[in-house]
């Protein structure tokens, strides 16, 4: 019972936090002191559940897949999480990320806006983060999505200045919007199928003939899903509310949200895209250009698009900015791109069948382990780089280039910091950034795509001139007024620091880190135990549809 | 002086009425919400309506000198009216119990939010010579306890501390 | 018939929140975001299928003949309170909107935001 109880740690540790932050909120030492407390528990729950998750335990008998069921109803009626080596790795890179993100925001963000609300609502976004992870129920996923975004509006409207209002209500109806969309396209899903737990539904999508299920309709509707989760990830076309959102919000929230709250949208991809709709038996596609007979034939192909369409625009856009948040927004853009296009080689290769040399076995594993790296890389060094922008606000008053020049002389510190995080986005061995690269290059070599290869190129090198720009604008050349008279904040520095730290330690370590991974993305393929563990029969065994 | 001057001597009799009657409903729903329609929401929405009403007819001060007996400075500070505050502490605590209770089922190894009721009945054994002892003991003082209840009091101060929050804040500017 | 009828209203409802959220003012823009959820929510209880026993009148529903499904209104009931609060968020950020800025019309506040 003990490690069953462990699935639901980190959720109940974040909203146990949320709760007391909010009740301690007239004694403001008290409050930072429980926020701070709280998000240390935070990384032991995660780290004690990833343990538990590597070491092989398990439900059901399956192994490395712990599942729960909340209010002790039975699947799959009740609501069940579960946590198996995907979903470790994503909190895994959420613990981190938030601890510092919140080390940060003790020291930067006024006192008044502290006492008011800002750590109820940072600990009820982890919370939403971490449901959403752990969530094996579609209806769940929603809710789970709507505390994650409540706490954010809150975050992004009401700690930005009046000049970023309107970016604050574009962000706020945009994803208003979105929930409508997602409740459709889940309410469709449901009488489609006839359930909302996500291993019922693939296992009800591989068999529909003995459910009574017409697949003709999952097709659409997880279309209309997928849009909601590309507005989340901000991958183009749905990424114009990205910058206006990021330069809205305090530098430490948008570090979460480029960090961690994007790769929820990331994760729900992988998640019931190729865990739970690859297997809908196959289903007629009659559209130009779709070959095979999988969602994901389909889902394919628009991935690499919009991949392709994120890396090209969020590149090219981000080298001409003249401020260090713009930047940072637009490159999250093009960078996310990659990742997106990691999934597309992925879902050609479970469409294709294609094989990759070991340890991956298969592009399709190759292309989701890429696909988590780069956004184990994403999240720290996109964190890192916005808390320096938020250090160098703090310490200098601006962060317009045209004000600032020569910081590498003045605050060595907080230029190493950045200097690590910008050559881990730019993926220079041996930082993380090189392997999510190096990944994401090896999934196009085996999926056999030419455009893939030179698309990443392109990426690559344009991530290499706004870094470039961002580094000689900002911290090199003469110093300019503002940077002389700047007062730097040791504090800040030091977060920025170990988060890029971090990033070189899971580059000179990367072992476990791609173990995981690969694991990660074998738990993401493997419906069968998926289902198994769930605690529901499985019908994927016998026609190997789960691989 | 009075409160809500301002108001009609019609709106004024007619919140005297309906308010009691109001706040009863609400609480009925709420004991009910368990097991028959009704809960905590419902409940804390219809308690918040009443208060709402109050603040229209006799205005925000009344609610917050002759209830909770604080000064009222209508400055419109980020906090809002100092009643806020105990609004916001009202919403915390009735987070906390929510929380709690599914927490307390993991004291006793379930999972999380797992709730228990029981149906308790004295027993009529030395009272049977009482006429009526089955009416009186066996449906009089029956008692269905559940420990949905004390999630629903949690969400219902929830509800009621938020939703007022709500109103005080942008009631206040 | 009764599907006809839903159809038409949920269409309508659609069309008349996609033309409030496309005008300028952000008050109108929210009634329009709230419409669209609404719609949502109706749209949901129209999924409410009418196939026979549910796991929770287990025991309890005897009698019954066939029974809508319960689930979809747990998923509106959630829905709509977490509609309920963004509508509420939304309203006071209008409120705010129009505090810091003298104005509710979208096209005079972006000329006062920079970039976008």
């Amino acid at each position: 019972m003990a490690t069953e109880q462990l699935v639901v740690a980190p959720l109940l540790v974040a909203l146990v936090t949320a709760i007391l932050t909010l009740v301690v909120h007239r004694y403001v030492r008290a409050q930072k002191a429980v926020s701070a407390l709280g998000g240390v528990a935070y990384v032991g729950a995660v780290a004690m559940l990833i343990q538990r998750v590597r070491s092989g335990a398990g439900s059901h008998g399956v192994e490395g897949v712990l599942t729960y069921q909340l209010s002790n109803w039975g699947a799959p009626f009740g609501i069940t999480l579960v946590a198996d080596d995907l979903s470790a790795f994503m909190l895994g890179l959420t613990a981190v990320v938030s601890l510092l993100a919140l080390a940060f925001s003790i020291l930067y963000v006024d006192e008044a806006g502290q006492r008011v609300s800002y750590h109820p609502l940072y600990h009820f976004m982890l919370v939403g983060v971490t449901g959403s992870f752990l969530t094996a129920d579609i209806f769940n996923l929603f809710v789970w999505f709507e505390v994650m975004l409540m706490s954010s509006y809150v975050l992004v409207v009401f700690y930005s200045g009046p000049r970023h209002t309107k970016a604050a209500l574009q962000y706020v109806v945009l994803n208003l919007v979105g929930s409508a969309f997602m409740l459709l396209a889940i309410g469709g899903l449901y009488s489609t199928t006839g359930t909302l737990n996500m291993a019922d539904m693939a296992r009800r999508l591989a068999d529909p003939a003995s459910f009574g299920i017409t697949l003709a309709p999952v097709l659409g509707l997880s279309a209309v899903l997928f849009v909601v989760f590309a507005l989340k990830a901000g991958i183009v076309p749905f990424q114009w509310w990205v910058p206006a959102a990021y330069r809205a919000a305090p530098a430490p929230v948008s570090a979460m949200l480029a960090g961690v709250v994007k790769k929820v949208g990331i994760y729900a991809i992988i998640r019931l895209y190729f865990t739970v709709f690859a297997n809908a038996a196959p289903m007629d596609l009659a559209l130009p250009g779709v070959v095979g007979e999988s969602t994901l034939a389909f889902f394919g192909p628009v991935l690499f698009i919009m991949g392709a369409a994120s890396i090209i625009l969020g590149g090219v856009a981000a080298v001409n900015r003249d401020n260090v948040d713009d930047l940072l927004a637009y490159s999250s853009i093009g960078q996310v791109g990659f990742i997106v296009i990691a999934l597309a080689f992925a879902a050609g290769g479970v469409v294709a069948g294609w094989q990759a040399p070991e340890p991956y076995g298969s592009v399709a594993v190759l292309g989701l382990a890429a696909a988590l790296v780069y956004s184990l890389n994403h999240a720290l060094a996109k964190a890192a780089l916005f808390l320096a922008s938020g250090a160098v606000y703090e310490s200098v008053g601006s962060i317009e280039f045209e004000d600032l020049g020569g910081i590498a002389g003045r605050m060595p510190l907080l230029s190493a910091g950045f200097f690590v995080a910008a050559l881990s986005l730019v993926g220079i061995p041996p930082l993380v950034g090189f392997f999510g690269k190096f990944l994401v290059f090896d999934a196009a070599v085996n999926a056999g795509s030419n455009l893939g290869i030179g698309l990443a190129l392109l990426g690559a090198i344009l991530t290499i001139a706004y870094v470039t720009r961002a580094w000689n604008r900002g911290f090199w050349g003469e110093r300019s007024e503002a940077v002389e008279q700047a007062t730097p904040q040791y504090g800040l520095f030091a977060t920025v620091l170990v988060l890029a730290v971090v990033a070189l330690g899971v580059g000179v370590a990367f072992d476990p880190v791609v173990e995981a991974a690969i694991d990660a993305a074998n738990a993401a393929l493997e419906t069968g135990d998926y289902i198994e563990a769930v605690g529901l029969e499985d019908s994927l065994t016998s026609d190997g549809g789960g691989h | 002086m009075s409160y809500g001057d301002d108001t009609t001597v019609i709106a004024r009799t007619v919140a005297r009425i309906t308010l009691p009657l109001v706040l009863v409903v609400a609480i009925s729903l709420l004991f009910q919400g368990h097991n028959l329609p009704g809960g905590g929401f419902i409940a804390g929405v219809l308690t918040a309506a009443a208060f709402a009403l109050v603040y229209i007819v006799f205005g925000m001060e009344y609610v917050q000198e002759t209830i909770f007996g604080d000064e009222y400075e209508p400055d419109g500070s980020v906090a809002g009216p100092a009643v806020v505050d105990r609004y916001r502490t009202l919403f915390g605590v009735g987070l906390a119990v929510a929380a709690g209770t599914g927490l307390g089922a993991m004291a006793f190894g379930k999972p999380f939010l797992t709730h228990t009721d029981e149906v308790v009945k004295p027993s009529t054994e030395y009272v049977a010579w009482i006429p009526g002892a089955d009416f009186i003991f066996g449906t009089l003082f029956k008692f269905h306890w559940a420990t949905a209840f004390l999630f629903d009091i949690g969400v219902y101060f929830v509800v009621v501390g938020g939703l007022l929050a709500i109103l005080a804040v942008v009631g206040g500017e | 018939m009764t599907e006809f009828v839903l159809a038409l209203v949920l269409g309508l409802l659609f069309a008349l929140g996609t033309f409030l959220v496309l005008r300028r003012d952000v008050v109108r823009v929210v009634w329009g975001v709230s419409i669209i959820s609404q719609a949502a929510n109706v749209y949901l209880v129209t999924m409410g299928l009418l196939d026979g026993s549910v796991p929770v009148l287990e025991g309890h529903g005897e009698g019954a003949g066939a029974v809508t499904d319960p689930l979809v209104q747990a998923l509106v009931l959630t829905a709509i309170v977490i509609g309920f609060g963004t509508t509420a968020f939304a309203l006071v950020l209008t409120y705010r909107v129009y505090e810091e800025h003298g104005t509710i019309d979208l096209l005079e506040l972006g000329g006062e935001t920079d970039g976008n």
